[in-house]
């Protein structure tokens, strides 16, 4: 994976990331306890690709 | 060209300005705020959100699911004439509810903290909506939805049922259409 795609996949998740603690805290409020597992699931689930892309990243910038 | 400044540049170990350029260049903030630096800060932000998330899924988890709801009175039919409202409490006693006969005729029930900031909704039955005082957010009174003001969400709405002029609260539900 080149560099130019692991700045794209961390900037996603950034995206994802926002909108997902967007929509936790809404279901949190409306009470719906399925959404808040699915929206938080995602949220971590993106958290940790965008982790492992920056060590990949690392690998392939410190050649 | 014969300014003094100009000839000081062509001199041996000089100090002008126009030779010393680098001297703007912080070789400390080129290593610190670079491409590299950014991105590791991004991946910083993005774990960060995630791991956000995670005290509402405990939450969720450790079900601050309601329990079963309780069925309780709330208050005699005939003691609340068209146009009135009465405030009692549900589920527990820190939920402050309302239960609004309307101009039309229909009973309806919501908690009454607004969704805004918690101020107390009341019914305002000149224009049949119900009002928050504190920043004038105004809720549709026939199915608890924000119209207009500062609210976003919809006041939780309570069931309640009618058994023999006396009128009871049997349940709650936040998101309702
Ligand atoms: S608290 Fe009700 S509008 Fe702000």
């Amino acid at each position: 994976m080149g560099k130019k795609t692991c700045w794209g996949i961390i900037i996603a998740t950034i995206i994802i990331n926002v909108i997902m603690v967007q929509w936790t805290v809404e279901a949190y409020y409306g009470r719906e306890y399925k959404s808040i597992l699915i929206y938080s699931g995602v949220s971590i689930v993106s958290a940790f690709i965008a982790l492992l892309v920056f060590l990949q990243w690392r690998k392939v910038e410190y050649k | 060209m014969t300014c003094k400044k100009k000839l000081a540049r062509n001199q041996k170990d000089t100090n002008d300005d126009m030779i010393n350029l680098v001297d703007n260049l912080n070789q400390e903030d080129d290593l610190k705020y670079n491409r590299r630096a950014f991105l590791k800060t991004a991946v910083g932000t993005s774990v960060a959100l995630g791991v956000a998330t995670i005290p509402f899924s405990v939450k969720a988890m450790l079900g601050i699911a309601e329990k079963n709801y309780e069925r309780v009175e709330i208050a005699k039919l005939a003691d609340l004439p068209q146009g009135d409202s009465v405030t009692f409490y549900y589920p527990t006693d820190k939920d402050p509810a309302l239960l609004i006969h309307t101009v039309n005729g229909d009973l309806k029930a919501y908690n009454s903290a607004c969704t805004h900031l918690m101020c107390p909704v009341f019914y305002e039955k000149t224009q049949d909506v119900l009002l928050c005082p504190c920043h004038a957010g105004y809720f549709d009174v026939n199915n608890g939805h924000p119209k207009a003001g500062p609210p976003q969400r919809e006041l939780p709405l309570i069931e309640i049922e009618v058994d023999k002029g006396i009128v009871y609260a049997v349940g709650r539900q936040y998101r309702h259409g």
